[in-house]
């Protein structure tokens, strides 16, 4: 009895990859009879995300659904269709990474390990042990300043650069309690220096915007010079030629990474099997790097005034921690800032 | 004067089978799925524990537990009741300047309150950020070359600036009201009290403006729900002022943790001010009669402003360079530059912006089509069934009938976002499996906008004298008919002026919009706020200005079809 259990579990073991690996070939040609798949996404920017759907269509001549909005309106939408019972979602690709979490402790996942997955860059593998959600998208928030006001030497080069008194009035922030990504800053910077951090960056009087893609606002209009910023909005708007700069922060710039997932109980296992290979493949980390987002693979070259991300000293809280943690670091927020 | 104290004996006795009450009943129930269902959703919601479903206090616990929270809560008050004052001061003198007197550049000063109210919230919040920001704003750096002082005065970041940028939006609610109302007036009344020895401002003071008090107060109250219900001009402008208010408060129960019950305990206040905003204006306009439009023909002659129409000018100048021809000078240059950034110069110049957003970007033109039918669809919806209802509330056709007028009103304050929530639970699921369609959006926007469409009609129609259908019903005319034949045509300008009012911001409403779009349904408005969430200026100031630029010629057509102001039989000038 006990060697029948042991066999089954060997068997299982054997067997469990090829559930969740299975032949790519099979795949494609299953995905092809479904035909389409419908993709709530907040990853990349509106038209990175259309760029995105069509290079699928264009590879496979599977249609993609692209429903781009916000992490927040996404997973709402997800929530609604699954109280009703509804599949409509195929793929959800949100920039939450709490949002996984609790999806995935639900069992509202599909179990999928693409099969590209060792091919891409080491520090996006293995992101969930369990293999629900992997990471799709990548950005870094960074130090970002205003190139006609203030000289590359001067820029600040460390985090705690910006709470020199000669930036008072003139740094600028988003809002963890409306981006995901300032939230991670906020946590990281916490587990560097302590929550002291933020009371002294208080004293230079930051201006706090909501996404962190209002420091680029506040740094194109000259209303501030210096910001805790993303590389991708920043190097967009300094690509049309705005004056502005990235600088990596030697003490470690903060790598976000956002993650997508298949949804339980989908209508198209298949098509959206292969959407998830597709977001690994060299075509879709060139599109994303064309609107300036962190190649996946290391093929591709950075976007243009990046540095590839191997040469990049990065950072970032566990997953666990980004889902415990940034609830904490917004009310401590708020209640440093007054907002 | 007449007034509309006498009700119908006849329309009491109208039990006889009457083809006008299939219509009621039909609007009625129109109203039920548009408005009911989804606040059945949130109230229920709101008492809901957020795993089990199971009856609970505690989201109300949580929505009031915390000091902040109530703090947001009062601000959005004072923003609300500020900001609707602010408005009122620039809108109405202009009204009745526009609808009453020889100002010249009436037109032109019409067409410029309409430019402003096509001007999405965001848009001019951004552009305000940019003139009156504390240290790179163009006023403050003006100020300081011209007077060689440290720093600018202008400081748009604080509770000051966030209401001026909300009044010069909402402000043309109660320009239209208000003159839609003041055009009914004929100058008899006022010739009566010059007879009697008022003078101008004696007799606007006390004779015209209190005839078109009931269009006031729904404009003002329009404005007050807008700014309670707003949520991206003060997350632009609040958020970095170091204040909160209930919509960017709402927003962070969305966050993770996402609290959707405890959003809707917080939202419920908002009805609450509602409903007594509509008691308000019910007991402050009860009493009086406001019947201006008596079958009796009249007239109405320009008063002349001597030499105050220049000052009126000015003043009309005033208020739409600031909510139009400086803010445009942002749009326009960053629309046509490479990067906004760099300023006016020539090798900045480009038509790029508007050649990618029309011809390149994949869904921009199309979300462009879809918003202009969308909105259409809506607007010709809300203005019937708003028409409908206002009729049946003020002639009190039904018992009960002022909760139909509540339950017109209340759309408005409940932040899109909630109110998407309740709609995409009610009408994306089997059996309406209305997940994607264009319908869901019609819908959405129709419920979004039916307070504009009520409080225009109900003021409409209570200028109007019962008498006249009372004729009709007298000669043997169904109700019905009165409606069709009498009502309609009287009110056709304060109709057109209600559906152009519901379909300029249908154009532009996004909380809801963006709940409910599908990847075929894609709005304008969805692309406009994903281009801000990105910072891309250029792009989103060139979709911008296509949006106005399509709008105009619109409004112009339909001033146009509208005919001649048929009191104004005789030129007086």
């Amino acid at each position: 009895m006990k060697n029948l259990a042991r066999l089954a579990i060997v068997a299982a073991l054997a067997f469990a990859p090829m559930a969740a690996r299975a032949d790519l070939k099979a795949i494609e040609a299953a995905a092809k009879k479904e035909g389409e798949l419908t993709w709530y996404i907040a990853h990349y920017t509106s038209e990175g995300a259309e760029d995105l759907g069509r290079g699928f269509t264009e590879m496979t001549g599977i249609k993609v659904n692209v429903v781009r909005t916000t992490a927040q309106v996404a997973y709402q939408r997800l929530l609604q269709d699954i109280k009703n019972n509804q599949t409509i979602c195929d793929v959800f690709s949100s920039t939450d990474v709490g949002h996984y979490v609790r999806l995935a402790a639900e069992g509202r996942f599909e179990k999928y390990i693409p099969e590209s997955e060792s091919k891409i860059l080491p520090a996006f593998r293995n992101f969930d042990p369990a293999g629900f959600y992997h990471p799709t998208s990548a950005g870094l928030v960074l130090l970002t300043y205003n190139s006609s006001k203030v000289k590359a030497e001067d820029a600040p080069k460390t985090w705690t650069d910006l709470l020199d008194i000669k930036w008072k009035g003139k740094v600028s922030l988003g809002h963890p309690g409306f981006s995901g990504y300032v939230g991670t800053w906020v946590l990281t910077m916490k587990n560097l220096y302590g929550w002291s951090f933020f009371d002294k960056l208080e004293k230079n009087k930051p201006q706090i915007g909501r996404s962190i893609n209002d420091t680029v606002t506040a740094l194109v209009a000259g209303e501030r010079q210096v910001a805790a910023g993303a590389d991708g909005s920043t190097l967009f708007s300094a690509a049309r030629g705005n004056p502005l700069a990235i600088s990596y922060p030697t003490d470690g710039s903060v790598l976000i990474i956002a993650p997508s997932a298949i949804v339980k109980g989908t209508k198209r296992p298949n098509a959206a099997r292969l959407f998830m290979e597709y977001l690994y493949s060299i075509e879709a980390s060139k599109i994303n790097a064309k609107h300036f987002g962190v190649p996946l693979r290391p093929e591709v070259p950075a976007p243009p005034g990046a540095k590839p991300l191997s040469e990049v000293k990065t950072i970032r809280p566990t997953v666990a921690e980004i889902d415990k943690g940034i609830p904490s670091v917004i009310e401590q927020w708020r209640d440093t800032f007054g907002n | 004067m007449a007034t509309s104290s006498t009700e119908v004996p006849v329309s009491r006795a109208g039990s006889r089978w009457d083809a006008s009450w299939l219509l009621w009943i039909a609007i009625i129930a129109i109203l039920l799925i548009l408005v009911v269902s989804p606040f059945f959703y949130l109230v229920l919601t709101s008492f809901q524990a957020e795993k089990t479903g199971d009856f609970t206090l505690s989201n109300y616990a949580t929505a009031y537990g915390r000091a902040r929270y109530i703090d947001a809560l009062f601000n959005s008050l004072k923003l609300g009741a500020a900001a609707a004052a602010l408005a009122g001061a620039f809108a109405i003198p202009l009204a009745w300047a526009v609808a009453r007197t020889d100002m010249p550049g009436r037109g032109f000063t019409r067409m410029l309150v309409l430019a402003t109210f096509i001007t999405p919230p965001y848009t001019g919040a951004v552009a305000w950020i940019l003139l009156a920001g504390p240290n790179a704003g163009w006023l403050n750096r003006f100020y300081v070359f011209a007077t060689g002082a440290e720093a600018g005065p202008f400081n748009i970041y604080s509770f000051t600036g966030l209401v001026v940028v909300i009044a010069l939006y909402s402000f043309p609610y109660i320009f239209i009201f208000t003159t839609a109302a003041l055009e009914l007036v004929s100058s008899e009344m006022e010739d009566a009290a010059n007879i009697l020895g008022a003078g101008t401002w004696r007799t606007m003071r006390r004779v015209t403006l209190p005839l078109a008090l009931p269009a006031i107060l729904g404009g003002l109250i329009i404005c007050f729900l807008e700014a309670i219900a707003l949520f991206a001009s003060p997350a632009m402008i609040a958020i970095p002022a170091r204040f909160n208010v209930v919509t960017t408060q709402l927003y962070q129960f969305f966050g993770n943790p996402v609290r959707v019950e405890v959003a809707a305990a917080y939202a419920m206040p908002l009805l609450g001010v509602t409903v007594l905003l509509v008691l308000v204006q019910r007991l402050i306009t009860a009493r009086k009669g406001f019947a201006t439009l008596t079958g009796k023909g009249g007239e109405r002659r320009p008063i002349r402003l001597g030499r105050w129409r220049w000052a009126m000018f000015g003043y009309a100048m005033f208020v739409a360079s600031l909510s139009v021809f400086l803010p445009y000078i942002f749009l326009v240059q960053s629309s046509f530059a490479k990067a906004w950034g760099r300023g006016f110069s020539l090798d900045n110049l480009t038509l790029r912006n508007f050649n990618f957003v029309l011809f390149e970007h994949a869904t921009a033109a199309q979300s462009v089509i879809n918003s202009f039918l969308y909105a259409g669809a809506a607007a010709t919806a809300a203005v019937l069934i708003t028409l409908g209802i206002a009729y049946i509330v003020t002639r009190r056709l039904v018992p009960f009938a002022e909760v139909l007028g509540f339950l017109c009103v209340a759309p408005f304050v409940i932040p899109g976002v909630v109110l998407a929530i309740g709609f995409y639970a009610a009408y994306a699921p089997p059996p309406l499996s209305l997940y994607g369609t264009a319908l869901i959006l019609i819908l959405a926007f129709t419920t979004r906008f039916l307070p504009i469409g009520y409080v225009n009609a109900s003021a409409a129609i209570r200028s109007l004298n019962p008498e006249m259908e009372e004729a009709v019903r007298v000669l043997g005319g169904s109700r019905l008919m009165a409606l069709r034949r009498v009502v309609a045509p009287l009110l056709k300008r304060s109709l057109l002026g209600a559906w152009l009012l519901i379909f300029i911001p249908a154009t532009r409403e996004l909380s809801s919009a963006i709940f409910l779009y599908g990847p075929n349904t894609k709005v304008a408005s969805v692309m406009i706020f994903d281009m801000s969430e990105e910072g891309n200026f250029e792009y989103l100031s060139a979709l911008a200005l296509i949006l106005q630029v399509l709008t105009l010629p619109l409004l112009y057509i339909g001033q146009k079809a509208l005919g001649r102001d048929f009191m104004l039989r005789r030129t007086a000038t």
